[in-house]
């Protein structure tokens, strides 16, 4: 051991306050911590958003017991708000000061106990509210619940509601398992950065397990979209579902107005959405499927900033976050490769690639790998480039055809979410970095939608979404899913 | 407060004062290097010899076979690194035994690095080496084996006798790592054909930062460190007389009172060891029988070892812990795995060493304050469901 212990700490170790465990406790959260097999353990009780009684449990070496009894005593009988704003530091202060070098993980391990524990409660209230979510209140009142994915972009949104006067309170999803240290979000190392960064700014951090509803809603629809041969958008499917009905019913339950994300979009009166100020992060094309009335509440800081400005904002504020990489494109599968990640989920059977008019061309090995546009991977020769026309799921079949195959001028859409009157929909965006294409849009007899495009548009996907724009382009009239053509 | 109890002898020992009487006048007027022509020299010279006929008494050897150190570890070292780095070209291959003190261990990682093989030879649950493996690995290339007396963790006494007759038989050097057990068990250098022998002043109650490497006449090393030859040149630089008449003293001391202090520290541990054992899920490690007459070893389920520690020494107790536990990584202790415990166990364990100083009282006050320490760290503990 180099370095001894304060007086405080063996004070913790050897007359622990609130050891124990509740026997029906609100919240029940455990950290482990792999260096050396400490486990800490915390067991809450709070009503109305009061934390009324707090028990711990430790096994571990004397900084984490210490840390523990002190993290315990110091949150006991706070509001949540509080107890989820103790830092590191703050508990280290409780501590007597800096604890031996190498031991500095007993704060994290407590904490990270003690915040488990809140999630907890938080899924206990829910109960199938964070599997199935319900809808928010109306919004108002300077008060925020702003989503952290452990990134600049959110980070700087959570620093400018502060900054704008917001009371704020910071939340990160726990979407699936990613893998220990991988910056991938959701990680275990992410949301304690997360939560470092959050502490950093003052700003209590909370964490709400969604990763059964995301599963259901994102992940399966995800791979089950590829084995019917379309093309999915996780984010839109998290946008529609999941995100922003996590961040209102934490809202809700702190009496909080108002969410916020580090999305590139604006929000105005309609509501509807607008383009943000910097053109070329725009996330419009995602954002379209958020409930109206939970947008009604929702706030875009970013959509009045470019991404430059948003990096050296945070690093003006000395954010650990400045120099963090640009997120992935799809946050569960870090890698990039999500061929091999819907082939490890879903069954491939092959199948025969075939032209427009039946006849058989070669084989394939399953319809999961292909998509609508594709050129790549086809693994037929012709004296012109093939693309991927139609994948057709039941025959086991995938069309191929010329580019000009490919061209459509009708485009179907189910499931749309209107922010304003069909009318004013003049054009439509049918890929995430398309441009949008003059249309016109009616209401077919069973549901659907068609939009008449005034040029055609090579490589429409169903399971894309199709987002109406206003005439100048910059707000988003609704949005919905691509259907096939022959359903 | 009354005094701490100390009972982590096995770390250091307090210097008895008779050696402190001993050093004093060395610390004090009579103060001369021995290489010295002068009456100050002499008197030096005689301190420093009259301490090698000492510690040469307590183990059968003759004086000249004596060489100062700075203490055990170097030692270790100078044995290690020494017989190995002495030896011709054909010799590359090293026998030495899973559970050797980080000295040895260290030292002979050193020379796996300079391109020497070397096998590691396991231990059983108990940690004793098994005779007939330790024989199977030497081979005709083999420059040096080495095996402790007796491990300084769990106590286990190691069957030297038998190694170092098989090393003999084999022509091959043995070094034996003797700092736990001198003192405790009987050694006789004439009855076991060891080459080398490694022995610390301060687990003696003697002073700190010296040493003795027993080098049988005849057994050749390479020195580690160069000077002005003094040691027959196997330990250049002034010698630290003031440490080593200490080491002399304490050596006679430990040979004269061997019996009684054994009977003592047996009653003592036996005491504890009973005692510890009432409560459950506690667990004595080492071999029973084959055991250090000071050494308790201890696994306690459901608590890390560093909190029990710092529990007892708030109460007023002073035991040793066997592995820390840091962020910086892993460090359990490689003995407690080759003996086959779980990595999660090596963190759970304790070691309790009386010294002939203890009594039983301050034993039976201290196997209350542990019953009532372990008692409150399960309480806290969530992996324990006792």
């Amino acid at each position: 051991m180099s370095d001894r212990y304060r007086q405080q700490v063996v004070d913790h170790l050897v007359r622990p306050r609130n050891a124990g465990e509740l026997g029906d406790p609100s919240g029940r959260g455990e950290s482990g911590d792999a260096a050396c097999g400490d486990v800490a353990c915390f067991t809450v009780g709070i009503s109305d958003n009061v934390l009324e009684q707090v028990r711990y449990k430790v096994y571990g070496c004397a900084a984490c017991i210490a840390a523990g009894s002190a993290l315990a005593e110091l949150v006991e009988s706070k509001h949540l708000l509080d107890a989820a704003s103790v830092s590191k530091a703050d508990l280290q202060d409780a501590l007597g000061g800096p604890l031996p070098a190498g031991k500095e993980h007993a704060l994290t391990l407590v904490l990270d106990a003690m915040h488990k524990a809140f999630e907890d409660h938080w899924n206990r209230k829910a109960g199938e509210m964070l599997s199935e979510a319900e809808r928010g209140r109306v919004a108002g009142g300077k008060s925020v619940v702003a989503a952290m994915s452990g990134g600049v972009d959110s980070a700087v949104t959570a620093l400018l509601l502060k900054e704008a006067g917001y009371e704020v309170a910071t939340v990160t999803f726990r979407l699936h398992d990613g893998e220990r240290g991988s910056r991938s979000c959701c990680s275990p190392d992410t949301v304690l950065f997360a939560r470092d960064t959050a502490h950093r700014m003052g700003l209590p951090h909370f964490t709400l397990n969604l990763k059964e509803l995301f599963d259901r809603r994102v992940m399966q629809d995800f791979v089950g979209s590829y084995s019917e041969g379309r093309t999915p958008n996780p984010c839109v499917a998290c946008n529609a579902h999941v995100k922003f009905h996590a961040s209102s019913f934490l809202a809700d339950e702190l009496g909080y107005h108002h969410v916020a994300t580090g999305h590139y979009a604006r929000v105005e009166e309609g509501p509807t959405l607008a383009r943000p100020v910097d053109a070329s992060k725009d996330q419009t094309y995602v954002l379209w499927p958020v409930p109206r009335d939970l947008l009604s509440r929702t706030i875009f800081p970013l959509g009045e900033y470019r991404k430059a400005q948003v990096r050296a904002i945070a690093e003006e504020r000395g954010l650990a976050v400045a120099y963090t990489p640009e997120s992935q494109d799809i946050c569960f599968i870090p890698d990039g490769d999500y061929r091999r990640f819907v082939r490890k989920k879903a069954a491939a059977e092959p199948g025969d690639v075939v032209d427009r008019e039946g006849r058989v061309l070669g084989r394939h090995t399953g319809v999961v790998d292909f998509t609508v546009g594709q050129r790549r991977g086809i693994g037929v020769s012709a004296p012109t480039p093939l693309y991927v026309s139609e994948v057709r799921p039941r025959t086991g079949q995938v069309v191929v055809g010329r580019k000009q195959d490919l061209e459509v001028r009708e485009v179907g859409i189910r499931d749309l979410n209107w922010f304003l009157d069909p009318e004013k929909a003049a054009c439509v965006q049918v890929r995430y970095n398309g441009s949008p294409v003059p249309c016109t849009v009616e209401e077919a007899d069973d549901g659907r939608w068609l939009a008449s495009l005034d040029e055609p548009v090579i490589g429409v996907a169903p399971g894309q979404s199709a987002v109406f724009y206003t005439g100048d382009g910059e707000r988003v009239v609704g949005g919905g899913v691509v259907v096939r053509s022959d359903s | 407060m009354t005094d701490p109890v100390y009972l982590d002898n096995a770390a250091t020992t307090p210097l008895d004062p008779r050696v402190l009487e001993a050093m004093l006048p060395h610390l004090g007027g009579r103060r001369g290097n021995p290489s010295s022509l002068h009456a100050f020299g002499d008197s030096a010279r005689e301190g420093l010899e009259e301490a090698r006929a000492g510690v040469a008494s307590l183990i059968g050897a003759s004086p000249g076979e004596i060489v100062f150190t700075s203490g055990g570890t170097e030692s270790d070292d100078l044995a290690v690194l020494g017989l190995a780095r002495s030896a011709g070209p054909d010799k590359r291959h090293a026998v030495v035994s899973c559970v050797e003190h980080a000295a040895v261990r260290e030292a002979t990682k050193r020379l796996q690095s300079e391109g020497f093989e070397v096998s590691w030879i396991g231990v059983d649950e108990d940690g004793l080496v098994d005779p007939a493996e330790f024989a199977a690995s030497l081979r005709r290339d083999t420059v040096l084996a080495a095996v402790m007396w007796a491990n300084n963790e769990v106590g286990t006494v190691e069957p030297v006798l038998e190694l170092a007759d098989i090393c003999a038989a084999k022509d091959v050097p043995f070094h034996a790592d003797a700092v736990q057990a001198a003192g405790r068990v009987p050694i006789d250098v004439s009855e076991t054909p060891v080459s080398t022998l490694a022995l610390s002043g301060h687990k003696l109650y003697g002073p700190q930062g010296i040493g003795a490497l027993y080098v049988r006449e005849g057994v050749s090393l390479e020195p580690i460190v160069y000077g002005g030859g003094q040691e027959k040149g196997l330990r250049s630089g002034t010698e630290n007389v003031v440490g080593i008449v200490g080491l002399g003293t304490a050596a006679r001391l430990a040979r004269e009172e061997m019996d009684d202090r054994v009977t003592h520290e047996r009653e003592l541990r036996d005491r504890i060891m009973a005692g510890v054992e009432e409560i459950p899920d506690v667990l004595v490690n080492g071999h029973r029988g084959r055991r250090l007459s000071n050494n308790v070893h201890l696994t306690v389920s459901g608590v890390q070892a560093e909190s029990l520690v710092l529990f007892l020494d708030s109460l007023g107790y002073a035991v040793g812990s066997g592995s820390a536990c840091s962020s910086g990584g892993h460090k359990a202790s490689p003995v407690l795995l080759a003996m086959g415990l779980p990595e999660r166990e090596a963190f759970s364990v304790v070691r309790i060493t009386v010294g002939k100083d203890n009594t039983l009282e301050e034993v039976d006050d201290f196997l209350e304050a542990f019953s009532t320490a372990v008692a409150q760290l399960r309480e806290l503990s969530p992996l324990y469901a006792g």
